[in-house]
């Protein structure tokens, strides 16, 4: 028995690449390591030239470290955060340019109130000794400038690697995301050629071409309709819905053919939603597994019906039907329902849906809903 | 020949019954659209020879088969499950794809006029053979090549060859159908073949072993040992 009535059947896509930890290690080997040798350069400098005791030094450039540390992957984090990388170039830039005088501007005043605490003076002794013969302001511009300085050297490494890493990734999803698709379609169009229902229509056709020659002329125009439709399949992903509906049709005129009064059909579909565009087929298989796993299963028959409206920027279409009150494990629709959520996901991503809706017994209702 | 047309397509048997109509000894005595109305009919015209589709609406062809005490001749007609007819281990009967071709159809009824003169299932001759469904595997058991029917709860384990198949039904109901001149009931729990017996052997306390041709070993029960001697000195 199914437990869960409402089988939803599309799934947003959580994928963790597995050398997501070794990146992680990577980082903050390269983080620590690269700050320590800021660390190193700037104290030991700080002791041999201004001749300066070791403790006052390290002082100084050990909470800069962590300062520099700090910031540089608060700067990561925003950047992550807030998705920078989805961004266009122009903003990417603008951002990072932001981020990193902000984030300069930081370790820049970080760096002058340790050396008032440790030294009673703003601008660092090793300043002193380099840019000894500028003005004190002239000495906190450039000790300003060497904090950029680094933090310009942090952001050139990071994002270049970061920007590298996306455009692969990105272009890799591309080429997945086209292959799945096709792969989608393929199964689909092996699924669609469903031979029982072919050689079903043959047979009765057969019996037509006798008795009733008008109807056995138009039964093969349908057929011949509906086969090239779907050995079409792969053409273009999108059709709009009144073409996906007059294909609709002429599967239905042979499906009427097999079940004679069994099939009755009722439509209400919305005029403005007819130019909206679906995935191919994407209706049809819906029709075809309610007729196969409802109503052909009905001694009696049963009411097909499909709606189709816009509502709030989405084309809502739904396909209903009855269904024997025994759930037998294929009553959710099997390979066909699954292959047009796959298809719905790699077309449209989470922003389309489809669910199956079991939950009144004896009916069961496929509702899809995709941006308009 | 009376025939049934057993199919859920009204136009699939108007098609059938066309076909038909060139071979002047089949007579149509009736039409199904489901296992239900195919069972009704059976009852009522007792036709030799069903015309049966398989899948249908309410239960497949081989759920009908397996509801029948004495299932007629089959002519299986499918559109595309002959693959499922293929599961057949052994079978006596055929199958025809739709569209039906017509060279098919008559040398499948041609097969059926053949063999029809060496065995009839008329209601009143003991049962030939059954229609038994294991799982994913059906057969056409042909009953003297049974040598015991065992009891297993309410079903039956068939002794055929190398096969075991399970039968959904009581040993008891099962007896009552059985030719009592082949077939006798041994002890509460069997029922076995007397043409398949190789040696009697007397144990003690009067009791009865018999050895089977295949190997195996029944014992008679004291209560049925009189009876089994009456029937062999017959």
């Amino acid at each position: 028995m199914i437990s869960d009535k409402t089988a939803s059947l599309v799934h947003a896509p959580s994928r963790q690449l597995p050398n997501s930890r070794v990146r992680q290690l990577a980082y903050w080997g390269l983080q620590l390591l690269g700050w320590g040798f800021h660390f190193w350069a700037q104290a030991s400098g700080e002791v041999v030239f201004a001749a300066v005791p070791w403790s006052k030094a390290g002082t100084l450039w050990g909470g800069v470290y962590f300062a520099n540390v700090a910031l540089t992957d608060l700067l990561r984090r925003v950047a992550k955060r807030n998705a920078w990388l989805e961004q266009r170039p122009g903003a990417l830039f603008f951002r990072v340019f932001v981020g990193l005088l902000l984030v300069s501007l930081a370790s820049f005043l970080i760096t002058t109130w340790i050396s008032q605490l440790v030294y009673g003076t703003p601008v660092a002794p090793i300043m002193g000794t380099f840019y000894g013969k500028l003005s004190a302001r002239g000495q906190l511009i450039n000790q300003f400038i060497s904090c950029l300085l680094f933090d310009v050297m942090w952001v050139a490494i990071y994002f270049g690697l970061a920007i590298q890493r996306h455009r692969h990734r990105t272009e890799l999803a591309h080429v997945q995301l086209g292959k799945a698709l096709q792969a989608a379609e393929l199964r689909l169009l092996q699924a669609q050629l469903n031979p029982h229902f072919l050689f079903n229509s043959l047979n009765s056709l057969r019996a037509l071409i006798q008795d009733e020659p008008a109807r056995a002329q138009q039964t093969v125009t349908h057929l011949a309709r509906s086969l090239r439709y779907t050995l079409q399949a792969n053409d273009e992903h999108l059709v709009t819905l009144a073409h996906e509906l007059e294909m609709v049709d002429d599967y239905l005129a042979l499906e009427s053919l097999r079940l004679a009064d069994r099939l009755q059909i009722a439509r209400d579909i919305a005029p403005d939603a007819l130019q909206e565009r679906v995935p191919r087929m994407l209706i049809q298989t819906l029709v075809e597994n309610a007729i196969k796993h409802g109503i052909a299963r009905l001694r009696p028959g049963g009411t097909l019906g499909i709606t189709a409206r816009l509502a709030s920027g989405e084309l809502l279409v739904t396909v209903s039907n009855s269904r024997p009150m025994d759930l037998t494990p294929d009553a959710g629709g099997g390979v066909g329902l699954k292959n047009s959520a796959e298809r719905l996901r790699l077309l449209f991503g989470s922003r389309a849906t489809l669910h199956l809706d079991l939950s009144i017994a004896g009916q069961a209702t496929a509702e899809v809903r995709i941006p308009a | 020949m009376r025939a049934l047309l057993i199919d859920d397509e009204p136009l699939a048997r108007r098609e059938l019954r066309r076909l038909l109509s060139s071979h002047a000894w089949i007579q149509i005595v009736g039409e199904a659209g489901n296992i239900d109305e195919a069972q009704a009919g059976i009852e009522a015209h007792s036709p030799a020879l069903i015309f049966l589709d398989i899948q249908m609406p309410g239960g497949t062809g081989f759920d009908l088969l397996e509801r029948l005490d004495r299932p007629p001749r089959v002519i299986f007609t499918t559109a595309y499950d002959h693959y499922a007819v293929k599961a057949f281990e052994v079978s006596a009967l055929d199958y025809l794809l739709k569209p039906v071709e017509p060279e098919r159809l008559a040398i499948a009824l041609e097969k059926i006029r053949r063999s029809t003169s060496a065995s009839g299932q008329g209601a009143n001759m003991p049962l030939e053979q059954l229609f038994v469904r294991d799982g994913p595997r059906c057969w056409f058991v042909p009953l003297r090549e049974v040598s015991v029917f065992s009891a297993e709860g309410n079903y039956v384990r068939l002794e055929w060859g190398r096969e075991r198949p399970l039968l959904g039904r009581s040993l008891t109901a099962l007896e009552s159908k059985l030719d009592s001149r082949r077939f006798f009931r041994a002890n509460r729990q069997q029922i076995l073949n007397l043409e398949h017996i190789q040696e009697v052997e007397l144990g003690s306390g009067g009791r009865l072993y018999v050895h089977l041709r295949d190997g195996r070993e029944i014992e008679i029960s004291r209560r049925q040992a009189r009876q089994f001697r009456a029937t062999m000195g017959a």
